[in-house]
């Protein structure tokens, strides 16, 4: 009778727990999982948005178009008459032939995305969309050097907050404010004070040290435009990094510190050998979840480069609403899946984070 | 000896506070930046080089102006933007506490099969980049034809639900089992103990986790262009800045587009700085382990 009864029990906190989670995962079934299925399968067709065009399946070649890169030898230039070497005039440089030449067309047409010298030859690296390379570069690139950015400046600032000063409140509470500001809010106020003449604070203060002209197109000109995007986010994420790196290192006890100091180590000593190893648990998290976060980048590039310049998910946009490439933007969703799952399997096995803290 | 230790001090200590001034800078200088211009008229934006705060052009004196603030009230979709944005990001709030909460008390507290598969995947959605589901989520909403609003809503729980009921299981689990066993004893159903006893004892976890959905969906930029280009009259307060163009066409009104930004950011950045010690806890929840 009693065990009956306690099985009753059981088998009704069972209905109730399935009851409960029903709402969650109806919800995440239909906005999350549903559409994950969708955009795999989704990314083996041509689909286009609003148009009566059948949909076909065309197996890989949305990926195919993506991601194609060959790289062919240009071959320098020889006149015809003297059979020599065609060079520059000017430049005194070899004249090669062109890419264009040289480039295969068939299935696809690759485009020149870069050319570089190795062992005294010359190549082409080209690739059948170069906007799409263009776009995991930058994102790539943007990644690595904003989140090592905030991981210096976090650590700096967490390490000056944790010491003992008065107004440590106030410096607390002044990291919160860009954290606080809207992305696209921050994108603008950064677009202003970049404006490409001295109505912008850049300008007028690289003017008024007599660094420059004052006449700098931060945001037009390709050299200065990635510079540009990792500052804003560096900027606005910072603070988080020096939150998360701050909890990290309130959990350190003092004693630590204090017997150490005993033991005649010096300020740098007893960073490298207590604060660090400590808070590399923090630290593995707070890299984990900022490079997740960076690789999917798209406020930023969005409202400062539009597209003069893509990251990943803004050509991810751009395909889908600007050219209505539906099955195109689906294998770049697919693409950017792989990329970020591949750096978070890297991170947790170089890392050793212990994600699951249940049992 | 000793008056050469204190001067070292003290230089050590002016060092100190020297970073800790440009800190300050480095972190607040921006926003001031945009409170200045916001307060300039268009001629004193093009005044080179630009000045600290807002002058006359002619004689150089302190002439700030509330022009530009006059005009984005004036302006209708900035403010639509933020009637939009507020509705929608007290609707993500409730329904990412409610389902949340749901989820969290079963998965924290009650026994049943599939618990750890289902923990598992909740942890999992947490990581899930959303530009992934762009595609295929629009294609849903375009089939249900929902309106942008609804849409809006529903996809912001892809980062709210997952991050909510992640943080409350854990409260859940913390409270004593004593609590679920004695109100078992008096007769409760367990959905009875769940909203009578368990959820008001998480109020200050449903204040954290409600504060945090809050600002995401606030913020967010992506679904918000995607599924407001085809209903302009949707879009959100980023969407609205993002766009924002003055009366007349002409150069960018950055004066506006300032004092926009200022609107903005001063509600939350209150919030933010009265809820600071939920917010801090909640960032760190589940990031930090003791």
């Amino acid at each position: 009778m009693k065990t009956n009864r306690k099985s009753d029990l059981a088998k009704r906190e069972e209905r109730t727990a399935y009851k409960l989670l029903l709402p969650a995962l109806i919800i995440l079934l239909l906005i999350a999982i549903y559409p994950l299925g969708q955009v795999f399968y989704t990314s083996f067709t041509d689909r286009q948005f609003a148009s009566g065009q059948e949909t076909e399946f065309i197996g890989f070649d949305n990926y195919r178009r993506l991601l194609s890169v060959t790289v062919q030898q240009l071959e320098p230039l020889v006149d015809e008459e003297t059979n020599q070497i065609v060079i520059d005039e000017e430049t005194a440089k070899v004249i090669y032939e062109r890419p264009i030449d040289v480039l295969p067309r068939e299935p696809i047409r690759y485009r020149e995305y870069r050319q570089f010298n190795l062992m005294g030859n010359r190549y082409v690296l080209g690739a059948t969309d170069v906007d799409f390379i263009d776009a995991i570069k930058n994102t790539l690139v943007f990644t690595v050097t904003s989140v090592f950015l905030e991981l210096v400046l976090g650590l700096g600032i967490a390490l000056v907050v944790n010491s003992n000063f008065k107004g440590k409140g106030v410096t607390r509470t002044a990291m919160l404010i860009p954290w606080a500001v809207i992305t696209v809010v921050s994108a603008r106020m950064w677009e202003w004070m970049l404006a490409p003449n001295r109505t912008g604070m850049f300008n007028m203060l690289l003017d008024r040290f007599g660094l420059t002209e004052g006449s700098i197109a931060f945001l037009a000109s390709s050299s200065f435009q990635l510079p540009a995007m990792i500052a804003v986010d560096v900027w606005k994420t910072t603070p988080f990094m020096a939150l998360l790196l701050l909890a990290g290192l309130q959990t350190i006890p003092d004693e630590l510190y204090e017997a150490a100091a005993i033991d005649g180590a010096g300020p740098v000593k007893q960073f490298f050998s207590i604060t660090f190893p400590l808070l590399k648990p923090a630290m593995a998290v707070a890299l984990i979840f900022r490079t997740l976060d960076a690789l999917r980048v798209f406020d930023v590039f969005q409202v400062l480069l539009g597209q003069s310049e893509y990251s990943m998910a803004t050509y991810n946009y751009f395909q889908l609403i600007g050219n209505r490439n539906m099955g195109l933007a689906s294998a770049i969703g697919v693409i950017i899946f792989i990329i970020i799952f591949g750096f978070a399997i890297i991170y947790i096995k170089s890392l050793g984070v212990e994600m699951d803290e249940t049992s | 000896m000793r008056p050469h230790k204190t001067f070292r001090q003290r230089l050590l200590k002016i060092g100190f506070y020297f970073i800790l001034l440009i800190i300050f800078i480095y972190l607040l200088f921006p926003f001031y930046w945009a409170v200045n211009s916001s307060l300039k008229t268009e001629a004193q934006l093009q005044m080179t080089p630009a000045t600290m705060v807002p002058r006359d052009p002619a004689t150089g004196e302190f002439a700030p102006t509330l022009q530009n603030y006059r005009v984005v009230f004036d302006n209708q979709q900035f403010v639509r933007g933020i009637m939009n944005s507020t509705i929608i990001a007290f609707s993500t709030t409730a329904l990412a506490l409610v389902a949340g909460s749901f989820a969290a008390f079963a998965l924290g507290k009650l026994r049943f099969r599939g618990k750890k598969p289902t923990l598992y995947l909740i942890l999992a959605m947490t990581m899930f980049p959303q530009v992934t589901v762009l595609a295929g989520l629009y294609a849903v909403i375009r089939t249900l034809s929902l309106p942008a609003l609804i849409s809006l809503i529903l996809s912001y729980m892809i980062f709210t639900l997952p991050f909510t009921t992640w943080v409350l299981t854990s409260f859940f689990r913390g409270l004593p089992m004593a609590l679920l066993e004695s109100a078992q004893v008096d007769g409760a159903t367990p959905f009875q103990t769940f909203y009578k006893i368990m959820l008001p004892l998480t109020a200050p976890a449903l204040v954290t986790t409600g504060l945090l959905a809050f600002i995401a969906a606030w913020n967010e930029y992506l679904f918000a262009l995607t599924f407001t280009s085809i209903e302009p009259t949707a879009r959100t307060v980023p969407v609205a800045i993002a766009y924002f163009t003055g009366a007349v066409a002409r150069q960018e009104p950055f004066g506006e587009i300032m004092a926009a930004a200022v609107l903005v950011t001063v509600p939350i950045v209150i919030l933010v700085l009265v809820f600071q010690r939920r917010i801090v806890a909640g960032l760190t929840a589940g990031a930090v382990k003791g």
